[in-house]
């Protein structure tokens, strides 16, 4: 484990040091091949490409609309949109039969009317990039991405990327005023606009916003922004157990305070979580961290208030965390959904009222549970003693049997490699199956976008 | 394109023979239709259906054939189906609030009219949602809400009248859009019964559903993709307190830099209302609320959220109106005062009758710094046409609505409302904006559309609304230019808008 945690360590240091992806893939040809020499876990999988000739980098939207209209009429192969390269393995992970796109050089800013708070990006930008940009004039997208240094705006859209803000600030649909985008055959096509409010058209960005590039290629952005908060505190709380947690959660609904955002972690990810931060915390049971933002006094007040409300239901101290702690504790909770070494990572999204009993259950199986609690959001992590593909399918049926399949939904998040053939995605179509299916047809009739990302999401 | 000679709708042709009254097949439409919602629940004799020929859109109309009131997602369905069976064109209905045509049945056909679907099916505080029917009442929704501590954020100025499932087809907005967001961003899924007749469900009531978002594409359709049945809708905490605020300043532009100012500073408003000086004139006339009357323009600012914070956010406020030479500003200190200062902005449609026989109400849209630009533009466009233009609008967004008077009576003033509001409206698209904030399209704006979208953009556009509606049988002509010349002649507008109030 610890050698495996040096690799990716050693491989994030190469990636951040490099410039642009085609210089990633012109390295990845001679050195990953000894960086990856040994086994490792999730950045393998984000790694099973090495570039190619064919592999193409457009330099602006119309060179790729002409890439794929030419593809499209002439060899019409199979090609994989990547942004940053941070979600390959999310929702089915792909043997690469064909071309990557990579929009690594569509990532200018074309307009930021700074007072209007809406900016207009290429879609390849990375989100550290964009990130800097507007924090520089107080405003933020408060969109919490794992890997924010590799991860493009345009992948967070196809991947419908979201974290613990998402309870009070919503997700990235929520921000995405326009888009412009290219379909399978080489259309570009633009919808919405650059103003805040628009109801001109169809909002055509919904059905791209997690489409994970199988009806188009993202290209431009324009994003409605947020003011940056003046301040964050987080308050640490321990629970004895799943039944008090939910008191609390139930209670929450009344709270005199708005948090921004309600983590739960189960022993196990507390543990791993705490030691990422570097923050002495307890981790033994069952945690749950408020976050608060806005002004200071604002968010003391409510970090108290919070502690005076959940004292019923918690029998030790709560712990305030603030300034550069507070920071690293957020880090980590949102890099957490994602980083862990454990070969699957299971997302449940169920409703708030049933989330801890399918919680209950998960812990019991021995796997680590992180979740955005108050919107039910679960993401588990398997342990490496589910090393075989007969006990991921047993606890998946466990895990499935204690989810109300009228609302309740169980995915494969990321898994091996190895085991993305056999693990059922979804373990039944989701609601307008066939709908989705023509919508695949209409934008990419050819089948040449992620086309088995797509049809892979019902494999059962 | 205008024709004021002919002042007679554009949009009276039958689509379809077959549904002439009398004859055969018509009877057995009218039978079949009872057969599903009983004799008490279909209207078509001609006289009653003039109530349906248009909606808020007043100016062009057009009757349907038969008017049914389905009370379940069966009834509607079967009548889909039926239509389907005889090939007749229908569209659903609510309240007909719609401001831009939108249920303007075009060559008549069969109207589904949902006002007798107005349950709550369910409301469940702890996971944050509400299940209603869609013809619910905007308003009462959040009626039955109180006292629970949320309430329905979306709230259009019609909302005592509109349904949910009308806002869900217009994706509508309202005062607090920029704070709260428009229906879109509350819409968690929805049942609906597609142009065939078939019931899909989309989204849920959780945070999130495997695939593609159709739920969100299906929001603003604009009743082009089938007939809501159902909406789950989010909830959202009731704030703990307000702070409102009436600020009088000179000029329109000193307004307008504020409004940026407390933006850029930070603090979202829960409402910023601004109304320029021709409309406090007609205010002050008609209810005498103290309004100075040469003050160029007034802005209606409120704060919400916890009140610790909200002494600090109305203060700053007030400093950075003092920066922008605010003549006075008043705060209400009791609900009361809250009460009237809202009073002065939900009445000055109101205060409009007394300025002018006829007026039209545009909805455009710009980026919010661009407002001085627009708003000058519009003076000159009214000093141009010696028409006076008032303002009252939602400029925190940059959604402004001039109010265009004119006589209808006077086919010259007729012709210059048009002309202007043509002006205006593509000086929105010049700022960078919309032009539709709020209203929608409909077959009010249709031809606006192949100027802010290429043809690739509108041709993916009808290639989604083809996923839903292959035959366009639903809700026939709207959104998106049609093909051919004789249905581009459908939507020529003929005579501008007396729009209701917004």
């Amino acid at each position: 484990m610890e050698k495996n945690r040096r690799q990716q360590s050693l491989y994030h240091t190469l990636v951040d040091g490099l410039r642009t992806d085609q210089q990633l893939l012109l390295m990845s040809q001679q050195d990953m091949l000894l960086l990856c020499s040994q086994p490792i876990e999730r950045p393998l999988m984000t790694l099973t490409h090495s570039g190619t000739p064919e592999d193409f980098v457009p330099t602006s939207q119309s060179e790729l609309s002409r890439f794929l209209s030419d593809n499209a009429t002439s060899a019409r192969k199979q090609t994989f949109p990547v942004g940053g390269r941070t979600s390959l393995a999310v929702c089915c992970p792909d043997s690469h039969s064909g071309p990557l796109i990579c929009t690594s050089q569509l990532n200018r800013v074309v307009d930021y009317p700074v007072r209007d708070m809406t900016i207009t990006v290429e879609a390849g930008m990375r989100l550290n990039q964009l990130n800097e940009i507007i924090s520089a004039e107080g405003q933020r997208l408060p969109i919490d991405v794992p890997q924010s240094n590799r991860a493009t705006i345009g992948g967070v859209i196809a991947t419908n990327t979201s974290g613990p803000r998402r309870f009070s600030y919503g997700t990235i649909r929520d921000y995405v005023i326009g888009v412009s985008a290219v379909d399978g055959v080489g259309n570009l096509f633009k919808s919405g606009g650059r103003v805040v409010k628009n109801v001109a058209g169809y909002d055509l960005s919904k059905m791209l916003v997690g489409s994970l590039g199988t009806l188009s290629v993202i290209s431009q952005v324009s994003l409605n922004l947020r003011p940056r908060p003046e301040c964050m505190q987080l308050v640490w709380f321990d629970f004895d157990s799943c039944q008090s947690v939910d008191q609390a959660l139930e209670a929450i609904v009344t709270s005199g305070t708005r948090p921004t955002a309600i983590e739960y972690c189960n022993s196990k990810a507390a543990r791993q979580i705490t030691a990422e931060s570097r923050i002495e915390l307890p981790n033994e049971n069952h945690a749950v961290c408020i976050c608060y933002e806005g002004p200071e006094n604002v968010v003391k007040w409510q970090a108290q208030q919070i502690i005076d409300e959940w004292r019923a239901f918690s029998s030790l101290d709560a712990q305030i965390i603030e300034g550069a702690q507070a920071s690293q504790l957020y880090n980590a909770l949102t890099e957490y959904q994602t980083s862990s070494d454990d070969p699957v990572t299971l997302k449940a999204v169920v409703l708030p009222s049933q989330m801890m009993s399918f919680i209950e259950t998960a812990t019991s199986l021995n796997i680590a549970v992180q979740a955005h609690a108050a919107d039910g959001i679960v993401f588990g992590h398997l342990p490496d003693s589910a090393s075989s593909l007969e006990n991921v399918n047993q606890i998946l049926e466990q895990l499935q049997s204690v989810i109300d399949p009228g609302t309740g939904y169980l995915t494969i998040y990321q898994c091996e490699s190895d085991w993305a053939e056999s693990l059922p995605l979804f373990c039944s179509p989701p609601a307008g199956w066939e709908l989705m299916q023509q919508l695949k047809q209409a934008l990419d009739p050819l089948q040449l976008l992620n086309s088995r990302r797509f049809t892979e999401l019902v494999k059962s | 394109m205008v024709d004021p000679d002919n002042q007679t709708s554009h949009l009276v042709a039958p689509v379809l023979e077959q549904l002439e009254r009398g004859s055969g097949p018509f009877s057995s439409l009218i039978q079949q239709l009872t057969q599903i919602v009983g004799k008490n629940s279909l209207l078509y004799d001609a006289d009653e259906l003039l109530v349906y020929e248009c909606d808020g859109y007043i100016v062009d109309k057009s009757a349907p054939d038969i008017v049914v009131f389905p009370t379940s997602t069966e009834q509607v369905s079967s009548i889909v189906k039926i239509c389907n069976q005889f090939n007749v064109p229908f569209l659903a209905r609510g309240a007909g609030t719609s401001l831009s045509g939108g249920c303007l049945p075009i060559g008549g056909g069969v109207m589904i009219v949902l006002t007798r679907m107005k349950q709550i099916l369910e409301i469940n505080l702890r996971d944050r949602y509400a299940v209603v029917e869609p013809g619910m009442v905007n308003l009462h929704l959040t009626n039955a809400l109180k006292g629970t501590g949320y309430h329905y954020a979306p709230d259009p100025s019609s909302q005592g009248s509109c349904t949910i499932g009308g806002n869900i087809a217009t994706n509508s907005g309202g005062p607090h859009t920029l704070k709260y967001g428009v229906t879109t961003n509350h819409v968690l899924g929805l049942e609906a019964v597609l142009p065939n007749g078939s019931v899909i469900n989309l989204g849920g009531p959780t945070a999130e559903t495997p695939g593609y978002d159709l739920h969100g594409v299906y929001v603003g359709n604009e009743g082009t993709f089938g007939i809501c049945t159902k909406a789950i809708v989010r909830l959202t905490r009731d704030p703990e307190a307000h702070r409102t605020m009436l600020a009088v300043f000179q000029t329109i532009s000193d307004a307008t830099r504020a409004i940026s100012e407390i933006i850029a500073a930070g603090i979202i408003p829960s409402a910023l209302e601004m109304m320029d000086q021709g409309i406090i004139q007609a205010i002050e006339e008609a209810f005498h609320f103290g309004f100075p009357l040469d003050a160029g323009a007034v802005l209606l600012i409120e704060v919400d959220g916890l009140e610790i914070a909200l002494d600090e956010e109305a203060r700053r406020i007030v400093e950075i109106c003092n920066a922008h030479n605010v003549r006075e500003i008043q705060r209400a200190d009791t609900p009361e005062e809250r009460l009237l200062i809202w009073k002065s902005r939900k009445q000055a449609f109101g205060a409009i009758g007394r300025l002018s026989p006829s007026y039209c109400t545009q909805d455009g849209v710009v980026p919010r710094t661009r407002l001085p630009e627009i708003l000058e533009f519009i003076e000159a466009t009214s000093q141009k046409y010696g028409m006076r233009i008032v303002n009252v609008f939602h400029a925190g967004d940059g959604n402004v609505h001039p109010i265009l008077l004119f006589d209808e009576r006077d086919q010259n003033q007729i012709q210059q409302v048009m002309e202007a509001s043509e002006e205006i409206l593509s000086k929105c698209l010049e700022l960078g904006g919309s032009v539709t904030g709020e209203h929608g399209i409909g077959v009010e704006k249709i031809n606006f559309m192949s100027r802010i979208f290429n043809e690739t953009d509108l041709s993916q556009m009808e290639k989604v609304r083809n996923i839903f509606n292959p035959r366009q049988i639903c809700s026939r002509d709207k959104v998106l230019p049609p093909h051919g010349e004789k249905s581009q002649a459908a939507v020529t507008l003929s005579h501008p808008g007396r729009r209701a109030p917004h």
